[in-house]
């Protein structure tokens, strides 16, 4: 095995199993930890597929942001201090049922086709192609993200206004 | 070529280790000679060895767990506050070619690993079930998610003076003197966005809410002795050094300097050092401000000033190109 392929089983079975984790802890914050661990794990991933952009940006919208959001939601939500928070976990077999069916399909899909063995020719500095087919060819709804931003951002401010 | 890949990692983090410990000494003795004390002088000439006295103090002291932590989030917080803290020396090109890996998307690589800190720093907080470490905790979340933006974009004005995110290149397009600092109003106001930002993103004075000795004991690590309190120390160090040094990098220049070339790394940390000692400066000169003063000030003139710094970087870019 190339230590590609050593270092792919290696962050595919950290994220299995912490995904596992974040579904299956009883505890919340044991369960966002985890999660942090998990978009870690998928960062890693893109890595060793070239794609260091990404990578970076997994770690620094998900990895960072969303993990300091989902802490946020439960500190506030929840009774502070002393307080075990437990998760409950009612439809684990209705879930994993699910997950099964979904995972069944992504396998027979994937293994439909052939899978590309070869290294795909890539542009040299591939962020530069990433930001350069942004605003050019995909600008339209690069924008229209932009403008669907705006309108979350104004609605919270509107949820967040003291009462009159 | 694995050799060298297992080596340089191993002689920058010796280094940064070496760094914080000294840093130490020299932020002490700085803030003695502010307040016209002497500062440590008993242990070696100077007080030289004062840092390894610590060090070692801190080694032999008895490791504390609280009895209602939560045992596992509680010991490996350290860790995953101290990791990020390392990583980030991992992109810094100490002199052309001198580096641990010299990414294409260096900065941003920065920046998305010092944005993990919080993580480790909310596990101390919460693992410790002690009411300060949680409030210090919830402080510095709300006080990372304010100042992560201003922080972002104020290092983005060299990134588009630049054109690049490789962080060699931006050294390298300030060659000649041309620092980034010196460009006329955008370089002074970027610097300034960006030295204030960095300060609350370290959580240093005036922006130490999740510390404040008087309120708060010492925050989010006030449960942890010894070894693990040394970690925790050890990574806010690491960040600040690092912090400092991409702000040399970023505006004065990096390794430009007179003299031959391989004068460049001491160059870089001496400038480095000078924005670590601005920072102790404004550290034991400035009083703690308010919550609320933090967020309104983050929200209400940083974020705006910021954006619109950018907006007028990319135009001065644009025209410069295409005049």
């Amino acid at each position: 095995m190339t230590g590609e392929a050593v270092a792919f089983y290696a962050l595919s079975a950290m994220l299995v199993v912490s995904a596992l984790a974040v579904v299956l802890s009883k505890n919340l914050f044991h369960a966002v930890l985890w999660l942090a661990l998990a978009l870690t794990g998928t960062a890693g991933i893109f890595l060793l597929l070239d794609a260091e952009f990404l990578a970076a940006v997994q770690l620094l919208l998900y990895a960072g942001g969303v993990v300091t959001i989902v802490v946020f939601a439960i500190v506030v939500t929840e009774r502070l201090v002393g307080e075990t928070i437990t998760q409950t976990n009612r439809r684990i077999a209705g879930g994993a049922l699910v997950c099964g069916a979904l995972l069944w399909l992504l396998i027979t899909t994937v293994l439909e086709r052939p899978l590309a063995t070869e290294r795909p020719i890539m542009p040299d500095d591939l962020t530069k192609a990433i930001g350069e087919s942004v605003l050019t060819r995909f600008v339209l709804p690069f924008e229209l993200l932009a403008v669907l931003m705006l309108a979350a951002l104004l609605g919270a401010i509107y949820f967040a206004r003291p009462e009159e | 070529m694995t050799l060298t890949m297992l080596i340089a990692p191993f002689v920058v983090l010796n280094v940064v280790i070496g760094m914080v410990t000294y840093v130490t000494l020299l932020e002490r003795k700085f803030a003695a000679r502010m307040q016209s004390r002497i500062g440590p002088y008993r242990v070696g000439p100077h007080g030289l060895l004062q840092p390894i006295a610590d060090a070692l103090k801190l080694m032999m002291k008895e490791d504390i767990v609280p009895t209602a932590a939560d045992r596992s989030i509680y010991n490996l917080a350290p860790i995953v506050f101290l990791l990020p803290c390392m990583l980030i020396f991992a992109t810094i090109p100490f002199a052309p070619g001198l580096g641990v890996a010299d990414l294409n998307i260096g900065i941003l690589f920065f920046l998305a690993v010092s944005a993990m800190e919080i993580v480790g720093l909310f596990m101390a907080g919460w693992g410790s079930n002690n009411k300060y470490a949680l409030l210090s905790a919830m402080r510095a979340v709300n006080q990372i998610i304010s100042y992560d933006l201003p922080f972002i974009f104020s290092a983005l004005v060299p990134v588009l003076l630049a054109g690049s995110l490789r962080l060699s290149d931006i050294a390298a397009a300030q060659g000649g003197g041309y620092w980034f600092i010196f460009y006329p109003v955008i370089g002074q106001l970027a610097f300034l966005f960006f030295i204030i930002s960095t300060l609350a993103a370290e959580n240093r004075v005036p922006f130490d809410i999740l510390e404040a000795e008087s309120e708060l004991v010492a925050g989010f690590r006030v449960e942890y002795s010894g070894m693990k309190f040394a970690l925790i120390q050890l990574g806010e160090y690491a960040h600040v050094i690092g912090s400092s040094y991409l702000g040399a990098l970023l505006f004065l220049g990096a390794w430009g300097g007179p003299g031959p070339e391989w004068l460049g790394p001491i160059w870089f940390t001496l400038k480095a050092v000078v924005l670590f000692l601005l920072v102790t400066w404004v550290r034991w000169s400035f009083v703690r401000i308010r919550v609320d003063q933090i967020l309104a000030l983050s929200w209400k003139v940083l974020m705006p000033a910021t954006l619109l710094l950018l907006v007028a970087t990319g135009m001065v870019v644009v025209w410069r190109i295409a005049p």
